[in-house]
């Protein structure tokens, strides 16, 4: 909290800003092309030289590191045999390890893997959307809008979604403001506005994290059963799902991709949060080497989520006429549904479950039931 | 400059306006007064005022079964809101610094945060049960949808605030507890005090006609 601070805190702040302001001074003088970043980094450097330090001397009488007296010391430092265990007064986790090569592995991979990479696999995935958009356009119903209706999707149905929506974009968000906020968002905002921002970002992740495990389990158990596979989904897929080629392919009430989406949610969504759990949560009693590669799968799963979900919230709003109004009010258009879910349109006709344009705004999925669909395995022809 | 100005006279503008207006509000609701019953009493309607203020509070069954994710989010909302607001230490020191003078016992920090969960997921939830909802979206009206987003903003300030390193962020949460504090006698969040008049009116009410409501 926000107590008066006394004569002894702020001679201690004062050794600190001092030891601070050396840090940054002498690292400002030798920044790093490698990381291609142009910001400080006191433990970079301070790395380079005891591996540096610590390299193995090549075998021969006239090699200076044989002469280097403290060879022995840096190379017990930097721990790369079987680590041996040191002694300390803290009982914890990896206390009796002085440096652990371990973190410098996840730190490498971090500033010059994940970041770089994960940048250009998102934007990537930006500009190809935006790509396919120009080229493709957008998906119209062939047959235009209709004045009949079908119910999609129930209020609890639409509501878990838009849970899980909200809470996927502001994790999305604010993960990405850690993430490349150090490169993007310090020369647009300064340090000390980016570093408000990455403590906000970091609690507001922390905090909404367990949240999206929670809807997670909402959306997996409301809808597992109809993504489950059926005949003719893998002719769906061969077909690219009428992208590739003019000729229409019928499908279910969720066709692959969609299935496959909601897999990819379940699973590798499963594994980003699981993997935040740890993160958020060292107290556990998790060692270093599980902590760094909690980090690793969350950063890898994140941003593949993030791409799947890009495709997602494209092709269900600008990228296909009357995709979100399923979504959005719980009933979508009778043509739509025959051009896109043909299979499960035909059933709801037969059933009788088409409704009028003044019907369905009366009522808006308030039926609390699921929408009829095709059982397993009776509709795939 | 505006720093001083939202922990300074801000602060106490806006607590005099909600203590004003919430006294102002009650004692309106009060003056109305009710009808004269000139039936002759079954029971007396103190013994029921008192059993309807918190029976109501327990889930019937055909609420139960007919509207959980209410049910169920409404508990969540209510009673982390509850406990964030009263039982976490950033707020009991606050309130002992600026108001009390006294503080009492406090949540531990695990205990903050799984209240924060509870309270978002709640409060979430039923944001969306009203805007999906057809029936809800139909009754609720802006006023509605302002303290929605009032008391989501103070929560979502306070949880970025939550590393307590910033000044800037507790700022922004103390300035939007202030407007919601402002608000708060002029909107429906008034049912966080009309409640109980309204429970014991119709406990006692019921009370004194022998009806078990």
């Amino acid at each position: 909290m926000y107590r008066p601070v006394s004569g002894t805190a702020i001679l201690r702040l004062l050794q600190l800003l001092i030891v601070l302001a050396l840090v940054v001074a002498g690292n400002l003088s030798a920044q790093t092309q490698a990381e291609g970043i142009q910001l400080p980094n006191p433990g970079t450097d301070l790395w380079r030289e005891v591996r540096q330090r610590a390299q193995p001397a090549t075998p021969g009488p006239t090699s200076p590191m044989r002469q280097a007296p403290g060879i022995d010391l840096w190379s017990e430092v930097q721990q790369t045999n079987p680590v041996p265990a040191g002694n300390t007064q803290v009982k914890s986790v990896d206390s009796g390890m002085l440096i652990n090569p371990v973190g410098d592995q996840w730190r490498r991979f971090r500033m010059e893997m994940l970041v770089p990479y994960g940048g250009y696999v998102l934007g990537g995935a930006l500009l190809l959307t935006l790509a396919f958009y120009l080229i493709r356009g957008r998906v119209p119903i062939h047959a235009g809008p209709s004045d009949k209706r079908l119910l999609r999707y129930t209020v609890y149905e639409r509501m878990i979604h838009w849970f899980i929506a909200a809470i996927f974009l502001f994790l999305a968000l604010t993960g990405l403001t850690m993430l490349f906020g150090r490169s993007l968002l310090i020369p647009l905002l300064g340090p000390e506005a980016f570093s408000l921002l990455a403590s906000a970002s970091k609690e507001g992740h922390n905090l909404f994290g367990p949240l999206f495990l929670l809807a997670l389990a909402l959306i997996f158990f409301r809808f597992v059963r109809r993504n489950i596979y059926q005949r003719g989904d893998l002719a769906w897929l061969l077909r690219g799902g009428g992208v590739i080629g003019s000729k229409h392919v019928p499908s279910n009430f969720f066709n692959m991709g969609e299935k496959s989406m909601f897999w990819m949610l379940v699973l590798v969504g499963g594994v980003t949060a699981l993997s935040g759990i740890i993160l958020v949560f060292p107290i556990l009693g998790l060692g270093r080497e599980l902590m760094a590669l909690s980090h690793v799968a969350h950063g890898v799963t994140a941003m593949a989520m993030m791409v799947v979900i890009v495709g997602h919230i494209y092709i269900g709003s600008i990228g296909m006429e009357g995709a979100l109004e399923g979504m959005a009010t719980g009933y979508c258009d009778l043509n739509w549904a025959r051009e896109h879910h043909d299979w499960w349109a035909e059933q709801c006709e037969q059933n009788g479950e088409v409704v009028s344009v003044e019907e369905a705004a009366g009522t808006e999925g308030f039926a609390q039931g699921a929408p009829k669909h095709a059982p397993l395995g009776e509709t795939g022809k | 400059m505006i720093g001083d100005f939202i922990d300074g006279p801000l602060w106490y503008l806006s607590l005099t306006v909600f203590l004003l207006g919430v006294v102002w509000r009650l004692v309106a609701i009060l003056r109305v007064g009710v009808a004269p019953d000139f039936s002759t009493a079954r029971h007396g309607g103190a013994g029921g005022a008192l059993r309807t203020l918190f029976t109501r509070s327990l889930p019937r069954r055909p609420v139960f079964t007919r509207g959980k994710v209410q049910l169920i989010a409404g508990y969540m909302f209510h009673l982390g809101l509850f406990a964030l607001l009263f039982l976490a230490q950033p707020h009991v020191e606050f309130i002992s610094e600026r108001i009390t003078g006294f503080g009492w016992v406090t949540l531990p920090h695990w205990g903050f945060i799984l209240a924060a969960e509870v309270a978002f997921a709640g409060l979430l939830l039923l944001l969306l049960y009203r805007l999906m909802n057809p029936v809800t979206r139909l009754i609720s009206d802006t006023g509605d949808y302002t303290a929605s987003l009032l008391v989501f903003l103070v929560m979502l300030s306070g949880c970025l605030a939550l590393a307590q390193a910033y000044e800037g962020l507790r700022l922004l949460h103390l300035l939007l507890a202030e407007l919601l504090l402002i608000y708060f006698p002029f909107s429906t969040l008034m049912h966080a005090f009309t409640f109980a008049i309204s429970r014991g009116y119709t406990g006692a009410a019921m009370a004194r006609k022998g009806v078990n409501a």
